[in-house]
């Protein structure tokens, strides 16, 4: 099966260029691991005494199925049980055995081969020696993307916001970050183009690690243009650039206006292309993952990257967690390969954006309702974040504000994530710190969104020194804030 | 009498285990769990409701029978589903969680290491893991950073060496007899260690060691031991084959062999069961018990070091495989129970009980003048030296050619040097040792194997 949909177009794309000076000393050198080269040695008539590898016959599953829901209303006829038999291929996936097997650091040749084709579909790479490898969830990619690049002593250019597992495991790797300017449309190439000509730092800049869609924490979308001009200066300055892209296929429709109700057919919504489809010269490590489009647990992913940088994941893999399941790769590959298909894989993407715009919809909605005055943000247009730019008012100076906000947030029954844990401090952000909420608006019952962003409201208007009565009970938020004006006099009786 | 508290090793921990702690966005959900009015809009979950999955399940063997020899109407179903059972829901075992898996699939390593190895400290704990590679990785990472040292085995798993190396932590090699690492060789390296830091871990693998199929006896584990007390050590016990002990081999002589396994209650104590300090990190794998493909297993060690493999996850792999947890929960909890997992343990002893006494018969029949051995008394590896005639003892290259011949006769065995830290020097690529795996290929293979294993060495010896 050609990895190509054309094998013709496929024959005119260039190479991907040699980055391996970019590649941390230990990675520069091609290496295969040399047990996997003797491994890799039987021949037809080869009697193995090599591998430690257990026999099948130990295995006590016989068999492993799954039921399964069409991936949309319109898509009738693809539900039902999905199975794996012990030592027969099921449809394109693997037997049973095979998959529950030692195999090696790149993935199910089933899962890969899905994806390879999902990844020609979507991005329709620009360069011809592109691969994919299985991962066990974008976190952990992020680690062995960045390992590949950045060694002890190191920086990386990361987005002024970002998500703190990825921070975490630079602290944990010593190697440090620094932030670019975002807006609400996610990093500014003109801020990355001016860090990076005057960049005097002790060692080079090599890699940008970045969320280009619905952005964590700020769901912010890097528009089509941004990315192109964004593309541009990462090769002025010869960046890789690690494209970690979990809330790519959760692209949202417009916000209706009160003239039009809310598209509900995404497949007429085109996706904003990604930066790998963008990526003549492959310096694009692009992060993709389960997690947020099929379950989270399922801790199976893929990277996408030029076959040589691929070869060195492979060794990563090897050597830490050997490979993500087998066995869930095998459910996964069965599920999307010969259950529901790339067509029904397709349905349940657009149907995940449906969901999610309606949310997203209800959220803003009700965000502007209740919000004014008290929040601003810009309405997301992928994922499941919304970014409040809280204004505190004359309590704006004091750093004692958002520690009470969020504890009147507690009290008053609600609860969202701080900015300190998404923000890579720098002096200008600690100087005069703007202060922000994430709010996710996935997982939470609709109804109470409404419940949720008056009680939001409250817990900002007592730290501001203004209180909002509740009227229907009575009762308002008790004033906190000492240094605040005096509070109106309120009724606190029911 | 109650146990005493483990001792604190804290101090060797390092910088970055020092400063991983609870991710703070994590540590959210517990103010959601206390409070039910709380409306959470803090954490990135997906709604189970996108999950497509319905149901998830198995067909399994009885517990201690083998799937060829069970009738089909004798198979046991597993299943999860959308609705708590026995076990969690597919909304827990699909969705993030932490670092500590899903409870039902924790407790019960947890309740199967107290029934195997009672440890002796108060504060014991268990935490998940993706298998004893991920494991190794992050117990070593407790406490060895750019520029440790890790003792070792002098022959070991191939896997540690390719970690260490980006890492920038050195390997120090400690000599092994047949029954593994020699507590005198690891007291006289860490009393003469004249190395800028301090030594603070030593792995082993005292079962059936990778490659050479040592196993120690509960005297060598106690020297080991206080070799490791006497000079501060925390040893990372790798211990994927503990089960697969056997009993003495003796020769084919008409009288029925495994009627002596040691089942669970004869196994040879391990280091864990020995730990009155608290300074073994005990690594469990399902990988030869279960399956591999699972990539399940779990960690053994004192809470607060278990709490740091547990952050160390959340910031990795988070935790293993949903559908791997689930379907090991339900097996455990709805059909096999403890008492089943023991007795399937028992058997896959005797599956591979069975294989070593073939093909040692074989080796002993075939291999005479051609290479020597000590029998293993567990495990899958037998670890052979080839008996080189003098004129190529000292010749360079020897073995590479020795590894051609087998090539060329269609047989494949791992050349020693793969398995040295120091393999890449020419005099440990000649050192005359080959591992063999008995595990995999066909039992009625194995003459074949062991005689075109005799043809390829003969003309070396």
């Amino acid at each position: 099966m050609s990895l190509n949909t054309s094998t013709a177009l496929a024959s005119k794309l260039p190479q991907a260029k040699d980055l391996s000076h970019l590649l941390v000393p230990t990675f520069r050198i091609h290496q295969k691991s040399p047990f996997k080269a003797v491994m890799g040695t039987p021949t037809h008539d080869m009697i193995n005494m090599a591998g430690g590898v257990p026999h099948p016959s130990t295995f006590p599953l016989e068999q492993v199925q799954a039921t399964v829901r069409a991936p949309s209303h319109a898509a009738l006829g693809r539900a039902g049980t999905l199975s794996l038999e012990r030592t027969q291929a099921s449809g394109s996936t693997e037997s049973l055995n095979e998959l529950l097997q030692y195999n090696d650091g790149r993935g199910m040749a089933s899962y890969c081969r899905f994806l390879r084709k999902f990844t020609e579909q979507t991005h329709a790479p620009p360069y011809a020696d592109w691969d994919v490898v299985a991962s066990c969830g974008n976190t952990d990619s992020i680690a062995k993307a960045v390992s590949l690049f950045c060694q002890q002593g190191d920086h990386i250019i990361v987005e002024q916001y970002s998500f703190p597992g990825a921070l975490s495991n630079l602290v944990f790797a010593k190697v440090k970050p620094v932030p670019v300017a975002m807006d609400s449309e996610g990093v500014d190439p003109v801020a990355l183009d001016s860090l990076c000509s005057s960049w005097t730092g002790a060692t080079p800049l090599r890699a940008i690690y970045m969320i280009p869609t619905g952005q964590n924490p700020t769901g912010a979308t890097m528009s089509l243009a941004r990315r192109k001009a964004l593309y541009a200066v990462a090769q002025k300055h010869d960046l890789v650039i690690i494209e970690d892209d979990p809330y790519y296929f959760l692209q949202l429709g417009p916000m209706p206006d009160t003239q039009e109700t809310a598209a509900t057919d995404m497949s007429k919504l085109p996706l904003v292309p990604s930066l790998l489809s963008l990526d003549t010269d492959g310096r694009v490590i692009r992060l993709d993952s389960f997690s947020k489009i099929l379950a989270p647990n399922l801790r199976c992913g893929w990277i996408t990257a030029p076959a040589y940088i691929q070869d060195r994941m492979q060794i990563l893999n090897e050597s830490t967690i050997l490979q993500p399941s087998g066995l869930t790769q095998g459910v996964i590959s069965r599920l999307l390969n010969d259950t529901w298909g790339i067509e029904g894989w397709n349905e349940h993407l657009n149907s995940l954006r449906a969901a999610y715009s309606a949310r997203r919809n209800l959220f803003v909605t009700l965000a502007h309702k209740h919000l004014a005055g008290l929040a601003t943000f810009t309405v997301p247009t992928a994922g499941m974040f919304l970014w409040m730019r809280v204004d505190l008012g004359d309590a704006a100076a004091d750093a004692t504000a958002m520690p009470r906000l969020l504890d009147a947030m507690k009290k008053g029954g609600v609860m969202m994530a701080p900015d300190m844990p998404f923000r890579v401090t720098n002096a200008a952000a600690a100087a005069a710190p703007e202060r922000f909420l994430r709010a996710a608006f996935a997982l939470a019952e609709t109804d109470m969104f409404e419940p949720a962003l008056e009680r939001l409201a409250r817990a900002i208007a007592s730290i501001r020194g203004s209180e909002l009565q509740d009227t229907q009970s009575g009762t308002c938020a008790e004033p906190i804030d000492t240094m605040a004006p005096a509070p109106i006099a309120v009724n606190s009786s029911t | 009498m109650a146990k005493p508290h483990s001792v604190d090793l804290s101090g060797l921990f390092t910088e970055a285990t020092r400063v991983r702690d609870n991710s703070p966005l994590k540590s959210l959900t517990k103010y959601m769990e206390a409070d039910s009015q709380l409306v959470s809009l803090g954490a990135g979950l997906p709604h189970p409701s996108t999950f497509p999955f319905a149901q998830i399940g198995a067909r399994v063997a009885p517990a201690g029978a083998s799937v060829a020899n069970t009738a089909p109407a004798d198979m046991l179903n597993v299943y999860v589903t959308t609705l708590p059972g026995a076990v969690e829901g597919l909304g827990k075992f699909l969705q993030y969680g932490n670092g500590r898996g899903v409870p039902s699939y924790a407790a019960f390593t947890h309740e199967h290491t107290q029934r195997v190895h009672d440890p002796k400290y108060s504060d014991w704990d268990t935490v998940v893991s993706l298998g004893n590679t991920d494991a190794f990785v992050k117990a070593l990472m407790l406490f060895c950073s750019s520029g440790d040292t890790l003792l070792v085995d002098e022959w070991t798993y191939p896997a540690i060496i390719g970690t260490v190396v980006p890492m920038n932590v050195q390997l120090a090699p400690i000599r092994m007899d047949g029954e593994g690492m020699v507590p005198e060789a690891l007291d006289d390296v860490c009393t003469s260690w004249t190395g800028e830091r301090k030594l603070r871990m030593v792995y082993t693998i005292p079962t059936a060691q990778n490659p050479t199929g040592a196993t120690m006896s509960i005297e060598r584990k106690r020297a080991i031991y206080a070799v490791a007390q006497k000079h501060n050590l925390v040893i990372i016990e790798d211990d994927p084959y503990y089960y697969l002990q056997f009993e003495p081999y003796v020769a084919p002589s008409g009288t029925e062999r495994y009627t002596n396994l040691p089942g669970i209650k004869n196994l040879v104590p391990s280091l864990l069961s020995l730990d009155t300090d608290g300074r073994v990190i005990r690594l469990d794998s399902f990988s030869k018990v279960l399956a591999p493909g699972l990539r399940c297993g779990w960690v053994t060690a004192p809470k607060y070091i278990t709490d740091k493999i547990q952050f160390h996850n959340e910031t990795s792999i988070q935790q293993p495989a949903g559908v791997s947890q689930a379907i090991v929960a339900s097996l455990m909890n709805d059909q096999w129970g403890h008492a089943g997992w023991e007795r399937h343990l028992v058997q896959i002893q005797r599956e591979y009980a069975m294989r070593r006494d073939v093909f040692v018969d074989l080796c002993l029949k075939h291999l005479n003048g051609l290479v020597e051995f000590t029998v293993p008394d567990a495990g899958m590896f037998l670890w052979f030296r080839v008996l080189l005639r003098p004129e190529l003892q000292s010749q360079t290259g020897v073995m590479q050619r020795v590894f051609d011949s087998m090539v060329a006769n269609h047989v494949l065995l791992v050349p020693g040097y793969m398995f040295s830290p120091k393999g890449a020097e020419q005099k440990v690529r000649d050192e005359p040792y080959i591992r063999a795996a008995f595990s995999f290929a066909a039992t009625t293979d194995f003459e074949v194997a062991i005689t075109r294993l005799a043809q390829a060495l003969a003309p070396f010896c």
